[in-house]
């Protein structure tokens, strides 16, 4: 095998793998479940940049996925729009959002970070919630659809895919660049990096611009297949935690970490709400503690240790 | 020939602490200068001021004849100051050349370039053989000069070395003095060092500048220097002066 097949041949299978799902899946609830693992793997990856390569633990990104669902929806309804150049609005606006958040919020250090962006995103929810008029408050309001129906499930699980294999490949040119060296090195310590001529408030907010991007793309295609957008579902604190929990799950800045981890979180969550019922939280509980205990690494330490692409690991002791 | 970096009347208080009080001094093209002085004198101080990470109240501070008074730490950087830390700080989860391609990154944005450069500067520091291992797993004696190496990487022309014989046994030191005379190899032309080991600052320095309580109280050759009365009763002790014979 030559060098260029060696390495990608993974990449190349995993996506022929998932892109010919819904050619040999045809039972909707398991398409609809790998839709959110796919969707939640985007919003890990997203969040990855900020808060596994630079190190800046996000507790807010729902306010970008917020900003992506509700764009979408809203210019469709307010303005008229097709709902394809509402997801590109959302866009704009949430890299102008993650701009005014990231200025303000990245002047602060560790703890004082990670419960500033927890702050931003609940002001946005709060203002969402009190503009009745425009977003129909509390209540929520319908989504529009960006796929048509035949096939809805499977138009939506292609729809997702370029998204990740974006992301994906945004994610490798991070880890192997100037710029992701440069993010990491503010992770580890800002005084070393400023003393390799990184300027670390700069570096920040270019790694929250591309993050926020495609937290809300992920954010308008997420609440279109749902067909709903309100400040309980699609601004909630608990999606901020759970990308945060997936990438670090799965494994703090690495490329497949996401990946894994939004694997491992969605599909356990999802068995334990239905043999646990009640008790599935307590058990979901304990396995992130288990994991962060037994592999501080991310899920993807059990796999590197053995395989070639060692080098990707970067543990989650590293964050501040 | 000529003055690399001018240090003007620079004052730094913190708080009631007059850390910097007034003090100038120079560094010619090709010197290695050595700060001298007890704790607490101000000598890492003055490495912070030169390199942004702390503001002066008074003075100036020029590099190359250009004002660099009150710039931030990575501007020092890009315009040619490498430094290194009293307290080493490797970054733990990177390998060894990955720390030392944060550096050589400034200069060689491709990662191929910058890891060929690391490789030059670890081979010129005696690391190359522990270049994939993780810095964590590294004895102090080579996270210092790691240290030393991610500075060089930079591409400094103006090398500023913070006690980074400290900790290491006389071999390693010696093998250290070694290697700073010969960092014109790498483009650095002049040094500036704080150190505590007189054997090595009487080696090294072509002048040393003695500092007490944020003052600067005597310049000049090493030799001359330790024979000062005021040296001598800040710093060194009457020991030292009996001692001096053998340098």
């Amino acid at each position: 095998m030559t060098p260029l097949v060696r390495r990608w041949w993974p990449t190349a299978l995993f996506f022929a793998v998932i892109t010919s799902m819904p050619l040999w899946i045809h039972d909707g609830y398991v398409l609809q479940l790998i839709f959110r693992v796919l969707v939640f793997a985007v919003l890990g990856m997203a969040w990855n940049f900020v808060g596994g390569y630079a190190g800046q633990l996000s507790l807010g990104h729902v306010a970008y996925f917020g900003i992506g669902a509700y764009a979408m929806t809203l210019s469709v309804e307010r303005i008229g729009w097709n709902p394809w150049i509402g997801v590109l609005l959302g866009a704009v606006l949430a890299a102008l959002a993650a701009l005014i958040i990231g200025s303000i919020t990245f002047r602060l250090r560790g703890p004082y970070f990670a419960l500033s962006t927890l702050a931003a995103a609940e002001i946005i929810r709060v203002l969402v919630q009190n503009q009745d008029e425009l977003t129909h408050g509390a209540v929520g309001t319908n989504a529009p659809l960006l796929f048509k129906a035949p096939d809805i499930d499977a138009k939506f699980f292609w729809g997702v895919i370029p998204l990740l294999a974006a992301a994906f490949a945004l994610s490798t040119w991070i880890h192997n660049s100037r710029f992701g060296y440069r993010l990491r090195a503010i992770r580890e310590n800002e005084n070393t990096a400023m003393a390799v001529g990184v300027n670390p408030a700069v570096d920040k907010l270019l790694a929250l611009l591309p993050s926020a991007v495609f937290t809300s793309l992920a954010g308008s295609i997420y609440a279109s297949y749902f067909s709903f957008v309100g400040p309980d579902t699609v601004l909630t604190i608990e999606i901020s935690v759970q990308v945060a929990l997936i990438a670090m799950l799965g494994g703090a800045a690495t490329v497949w970490g996401p990946i894994l981890g939004s694997v491992v979180l969605t599909l356990t969550s999802e068995i334990f709400k239905t043999y646990f019922e009640h008790t599935h939280l307590v058990v979901y509980g304990l396995l992130l503690i288990v994991v962060v205990i037994f592999l501080p690494g991310g899920v993807i330490s059990l796999f590197t240790r053995r395989w070639s692409f060692r080098r990707q690991v970067g543990p989650i002791g590293a964050q501040q | 020939m000529g003055r690399i970096l001018e240090f003007e009347k620079v004052t730094k208080r913190f708080g009631g602490l007059l850390a910097t009080n007034d003090v100038s001094f120079h560094l010619e093209e090709g010197e290695i200068v050595f700060l001298i002085g007890p704790n607490g004198a101000g000598k890492t101080t003055v490495f912070n001021l030169i390199t942004g990470f702390v503001k002066p109240d008074a003075g100036k501070i020029r590099f190359r004849g250009r004002d660099i008074t009150g710039g931030e730490p990575y501007e020092a950087t890009r315009l040619g100051i490498g430094r290194t830390f009293q307290v080493v700080q490797p970054l733990p989860a990177l390998t060894v050349r990955e720390n030392v391609m944060l550096g050589t990154f400034l200069h060689h944005p491709r990662r191929k370039d910058a890891a060929d450069r690391a490789d030059q500067v670890l081979d010129f520091m005696g690391l190359r053989s522990r270049a994939d291992q993780l810095a964590s797993g590294l004895p102090l004696a080579h996270r210092k000069l790691l240290e030393v190496a991610r500075a060089i990487g930079t591409g400094a022309t103006l090398l500023l070395l913070d006690e980074v014989m400290a900790g290491l046994n006389p071999r390693e030191a010696e093998e250290v003095v070694g290697l700073i005379r010969r960092l014109q190899e790498f483009g650095i032309t002049s040094v500036g060092g704080v150190e505590h080991i007189m054997r090595i600052v009487m080696s090294l320095a072509s002048r040393v500048v003695v500092l007490d309580q944020g003052r600067k109280i005597a310049e000049g050759p090493p030799g001359e220097v330790v024979h000062d009365p005021k040296v001598v009763e800040a710093y060194l002790g009457s020991k030292f002066v009996a001692g001096s014979a053998r340098p």
